[in-house]
């Protein structure tokens, strides 16, 4: 009788035990899981003509707006700084240790594949993706969201699907302004100490020349990757929103998953490519 | 010409008291075109439950909840959608974004729904806001607009279109009785094409003179939806 019960408190424990690391785990998953099924769920929807009625459509012009047009002047901002501070000091480094001919891969392999995404992701979060979860709260723990599904308006498309194709193809553009304006002046600041001779053109070649084939398509696809998944993690963020969550809450949970995904979609492209 | 379709039948339907806060009891009510039930609740989260209820928001314990014939419970997302596109409803909390201007607030799901053109419907919606008092089409965010101006942009949302359902969740507030004489003349003139009328109020002294115009009167209670007789007992 005796060991019956204490077997009964050994199996309650164990059970218990067994609870709570389920119940961590699922809580670490949920939100990766989470992102994996609406990213599925934004490529369906994103394919099919009935999704992109007048109102999804005004929302993604209204979305690449702000995104890539607002964030334009703080792209080549960004690159003008990442073009003087790494551009020109590789350039005069490689040029005194007499390795000019490292230079175009050099360039290729860290501003290119490496800092470009990651700084580009930085800029669409905090201009694009703190703004989404911004609203997208509001909207859940005011009750808006409840009155869109009312009139028959589904939020999934007329939002997440909108905003993560936009900020995606907002990624793109501003991470190909970011590498030209990177490289331009960095160019324009070795010319001016005298670190390296030659055209822009010359300069231009010589980093073309280095890229693979593979980073025609790699460096692409990671843009537009990282602009799709921070717009995926600030608008999940934003809807999942409990009615006693304030922005206070939302926020830094908000830019903390977006950090990661952003690290995330750029470490899984390195280990890929 | 009128269908026989009821536009709104509540077959026994048992709300989830925990997803809804509605009393778990059977509700029975049916409404054929033109008509007009007003119901009594005791709270503002009883009437907007109950809206939810009547347009498949609300998880059902059992029965059923059918517009126009179809049961939302068996409808897809997309049939979903477009039925909820033929309900006009006033409604008190989460009805306005502040994210887009009250005009785009109220045309929004008519842009979203139909292919009317955008000068159209503005006509239509302007035409509306000046039968309620309004100058125009409100182009401020709504939260700068007063609670009177809102009150009158929820009523022209609510019947901007051909609504076949409106669920008005207290459109009229006692100190705003100036609203009631053009809403009643636009609900008849609706009533008159077909569209069914769910009015959930919670001072029924604003609507006493109304009374006469409705076809079923109904309390929300602690024992579910009850019919009121014509002295006024439930």
């Amino acid at each position: 009788m005796k060991r019956h019960g204490l077997r009964s408190v050994l199996v309650f424990r164990l059970r218990a035990a067994l609870a709570a690391i389920g119940h961590w785990a699922r809580t670490q998953l949920r939100f990766p899981l989470a992102l994996l099924a609406a990213g599925w769920g934004v490529m369906l929807d994103g394919v099919r003509p009935s999704s992109w009625r007048r109102t999804a459509r005004a929302e993604f012009r209204r979305t690449l707006r702000q995104a890539a047009g607002g964030g334009l002047v703080s792209t080549l901002f960004t690159a003008a700084l990442a073009g003087l501070a790494m551009v020109s000091q590789a350039l005069y480094w490689l040029g005194l240790t007499g390795l000019d001919r490292l230079t175009g891969g050099l360039i290729v392999t860290i501003l290119l594949r490496e800092v470009t995404p990651v700084l580009v992701g930085l800029i669409l979060l905090g201009r694009s993706g703190m703004l989404s979860v911004t609203e997208l709260g509001a909207l859940a723990t005011g009750g808006q969201l409840r009155s869109l599904i009312g009139q028959g308006i589904d939020p999934f498309s007329l939002l997440v699907m909108t905003r993560s194709l936009a900020l995606a193809v907002s990624g793109f553009t501003l991470g190909i302004a970011f590498a030209m304006g990177a490289l331009f002046v960095g160019f324009l600041f070795s010319s001016l100490l005298g670190s390296i001779q030659g055209s822009l053109w010359r300069f231009i070649d010589e980093v073309l020349t280095a890229m693979t084939a593979a980073d025609y398509v790699a460096i692409p696809l990671k843009l537009l990757f990282v602009g799709f998944v921070v717009g995926l993690s600030s608008c999940l963020t934003g809807l999942e929103a409990a009615p006693e969550e304030d922005q206070s809450v939302l926020m830094p949970r908000g830019f903390a998953r977006g950090i990661l995904a952003v690290m995330t979609v750029n470490i899984a492209f390195t280990a890929i490519g | 010409m009128r269908s026989d379709v009821p536009v709104l039948v509540l077959e026994d339907a048992v709300p989830v008291f925990e997803a809804s806060g509605l009393p778990p009891w059977p509700m029975r009510l049916s409404l054929m075109p033109g008509d007009c039930a007003l119901v009594e609740t005791r709270s503002g989260r009883d009437a907007a439950a109950l809206a939810d209820l009547c347009i498949g928001l609300v998880p059902l314990r059992s029965g059923a909840v059918r517009m126009l014939g179809s049961d939302w419970d068996r409808l897809d997302n997309r049939r979903t959608a477009a039925l909820r596109a033929r309900v006009g409803r006033v409604r008190q909390r989460g009805a306005w974004s502040d994210m887009l201007s009250a005009q785009l607030n109220i045309l929004l799901p008519q842009l979203h729904h139909t292919d009317r053109s955008v000068g159209e419907l503005m006509e239509a919606a302007t035409s509306l806001a000046r039968r309620f008092g309004l100058p125009g089409l409100p182009t401020e965010r709504p939260d700068r607009l007063s609670e009177a101006d809102l009150a009158r942009a929820a009523c022209v949302r609510a019947l901007l279109g051909r609504p076949a359902l409106l669920l008005l969740e207290n459109p009229v507030a006692a100190e705003q009785p100036d609203l009631l004489p053009p809403l009643l003349d636009t609900m008849a003139r609706m009533r008159e094409r077909g569209c069914a009328v769910l009015c959930l109020v919670r001072d029924p002294a604003v609507w006493r003179s109304f009374e006469r115009w409705t076809t079923h009167r109904l309390q929300l209670g602690e024992n579910g939806l009850v019919p009121i007789d014509p002295a006024g007992d439930p």
